[in-house]
């Protein structure tokens, strides 16, 4: 049995896609609770500083901690980003040898 | 003949398919850990106590040396364990800077308000998504060997 190059290709493409799917709307949350963190810390940073509970320093050293902290969110968008490529890759790797199999006629790989 | 280039076909398809697939998947990313996540959850639950409790003026200087103690503790026993790991750089550098918002704190000192911790929540936030991010794909990659690739 011959292979169906364009519907293997679509076959490939909707697998990757559908793999990446889940990770893109995990992105999607956490760069909300993301940045729903930074905007509370920021109101609670104005908040502590204007009823004298910190001083400038403390202001000062939280929102460089806030901007330190950007470097593990590199990181976990990062990780994101390679998960999401590496399941897409291998949703496309498994019908590929899915169709290997069939069209060969015994489950080979 | 038409039989013998009809095997010929399907050995070079066979042989092109061993040479592509290698049998295997492509892996840019440590496997997911379960213990990992444990510690990280636990260590998510014991800070925001201790931010609830500074903020609240209940946590005691005594209470805040336990905690910076316990939490570095934890960190560096993270870091040590994902370290063991290959293709785990971005959750080791991410555990690094974890290690410094805790050192950071301890030497500004006073307590751990909630206006002081938000870069140490917003790490340990990001360390959680990579724990996520591993375990979708863990349950992704489970998913596809199940269902296998059977004519």
């Amino acid at each position: 049995m011959s292979i169906n190059i364009p519907q293997l290709v679509q076959s490939m493409l909707g697998a990757a896609s559908g793999a990446a799917k889940g990770h893109a709307e995990d992105l999607k949350n956490y760069l909300e609770a993301r940045a729903k963190l930074i905007a509370e810390g920021v109101a609670a940073i104005a908040s502590d500083r204007l009823a004298n509970k910190i001083n400038d320093d403390d202001v000062r050293f939280a929102f460089d901690e806030i901007k330190e902290s950007e470097a593990s969110a590199r990181a976990a968008v990062t990780v994101t980003l390679k998960t999401a490529a590496q399941d897409a890759i291998n949703a496309a790797l498994n019908v590929a040898a899915s169709a290997i199999n069939t069209a060969v006629g015994i489950a080979i790989l | 003949m038409p039989a013998f280039g009809h095997w010929i076909a399907r050995f070079a398809l066979l042989f092109l398919s061993l040479i592509v697939l290698g049998g295997c998947a492509v892996n840019f990313v440590a496997a997911y850990d379960e213990t990992t996540d444990r510690l990280l959850t636990d260590l998510s639950l014991k800070t925001e106590t201790a931010i609830l409790r500074a903020d609240s003026g209940q946590l005691t200087a005594e209470d805040r040396d336990k905690f910076f103690d316990e939490s570095l503790g934890t960190v560096r026993a993270l870091k040590a364990r994902s370290s063991l790991f290959a293709k785990n750089e971005d959750e080791i550098a991410a555990l690094g800077t974890l290690e410094q918002r805790y050192e950071a704190l301890r030497k500004h000192g006073g307590p751990p308000r909630s206006s002081l911790a938000t870069g140490l929540r917003g790490t340990l936030l990001d360390l959680q998504q990579i724990q996520i991010a591993k375990k979708r794909s863990s349950i992704f990659s489970a998913g596809l060997k199940k269902t296998g690739s059977n004519p």
